[in-house]
């Protein structure tokens, strides 16, 4: 009898544990304004602009396909905090290089002095493969658009050390271009934070 | 205890505690956080080659000055890595001073002083930065 109720016991526990396993992790919030269209949630959506990558290549998100992305905003010639938050970007692509369902997008914020060379000479010199971290120029008004759907203030402001003013925050979009996550990108602790944001919306994205 | 044992003793406590001294140039480890730390990052390891890190630099083993005209002066364009570095006309010489002491304390094994009259000396030669 007494075997019998231990066999009970394991094989209770065992199933508890089992069924612990194959609960889902919360999902991510989606940032930003919803609209209810037809009895459906619409999410803020970062819109599908073209840019120029620093290989002269005229992008869209949409074409870039199946991806989650990785952004931030920033000029090669800020003396600020764009090299804290590109370092921090450089921690981000060595941890996923090797995963082909993220990429990173760094847009200049000063397309006068960024051009596509400057932004190609720049990913050679941090050393990354640009089919993983693309850098993107494109029209001003563009660019400072999507900063704003970013969630990321950027101005331009002649008393400001190179004459931008902008945060460091980068953010985390899912396959259909919706805002899922941010971490401040001068700030180490938060990105390793980040590590887990992304790691929860692969995991919601690609069961 | 004799006299000599005990001044045997005195300088080897005295150079262990010296030995285990922080960086002394509190006001060059401020300066430098203020003005360097966001291209050259809080270890001075720099972004890649972009931005080289400091350890490496042979602008901090220099002694002919150099150093002082660099950061006074700035780097207008620097053909490795086709970057600027901005100049800080608005550190004096006191300043200058302190943050190169901080600089070659903490990154290289000189162990030379730099003084403000050193400064003054190198400032009033500079002469435009090469790469």
């Amino acid at each position: 009898m007494r075997v019998y109720l231990l066999s009970f016991c394991i094989l209770a526990f065992g199933i508890c544990l089992l069924s612990s396993c194959k609960q889902e992790s919360p999902q991510l919030p989606y940032m930003g304004n919803v609209e209810f269209v037809d009895g459906d949630s619409v999410y803020h959506t970062v819109p599908d602009y073209e840019v120029i990558d620093q290989d002269s290549q005229a992008i869209r998100l949409s074409q870039i396909g199946n991806k989650i992305y990785i952004a931030d905003f920033f000029f090669t010639s800020c003396p600020s905090i764009c090299p804290k938050v590109t370092k921090q970007m450089l921690r981000i692509y060595d941890r996923y290089k090797e995963d082909d369902r993220i990429v990173l997008l760094s847009y200049t914020i000063d397309q006068r002095h960024d051009s596509v060379t400057v932004l190609n000479r720049y990913a050679k010199n941090l050393g990354v493969e640009t089919i993983r971290w693309k850098f993107v120029t494109g029209e001003k008004d563009s660019i400072f658009q999507l900063a704003d759907d970013y969630f990321v203030s950027a101005v331009e402001d002649p008393d400001a050390p190179g004459g931008f003013d902008h945060s460091g925050r980068i953010i985390l979009l899912d396959k259909d271009r919706h805002v899922r996550g941010y971490c401040e990108g001068t700030d180490p602790e938060s990105v390793t934070s980040f590590f887990n944001t992304i790691d929860q919306l692969l995991h919601e994205q690609y069961p | 205890m004799s006299n000599t044992l005990k001044l045997i003793a005195l300088l080897f406590v005295g150079g262990f505690v010296f030995a285990c001294q922080p960086n002394p140039y509190k006001q060059g480890e401020t300066l430098y956080q203020f003005h360097c730390e966001n291209c050259h990052m809080a270890d001075g390891s720099g972004l890649v080659d972009l931005i080289p890190p400091l350890s490496s630099s042979d602008f901090l083993t220099d002694t002919s000055g150099r150093l002082v005209c660099l950061i006074r002066k700035g780097l207008p364009f620097n053909e490795q890595t086709r970057q600027q570095m901005p100049p800080n006309g608005d550190l004096n010489e006191v300043e200058l001073a302190n943050l190169v002491n901080y600089l070659q304390t903490g990154y290289t094994q000189q162990a030379k002083v730099v003084r403000v009259e050193d400064v003054k000396r190198w400032l009033a030669g500079c002469q435009s930065i090469e790469n």
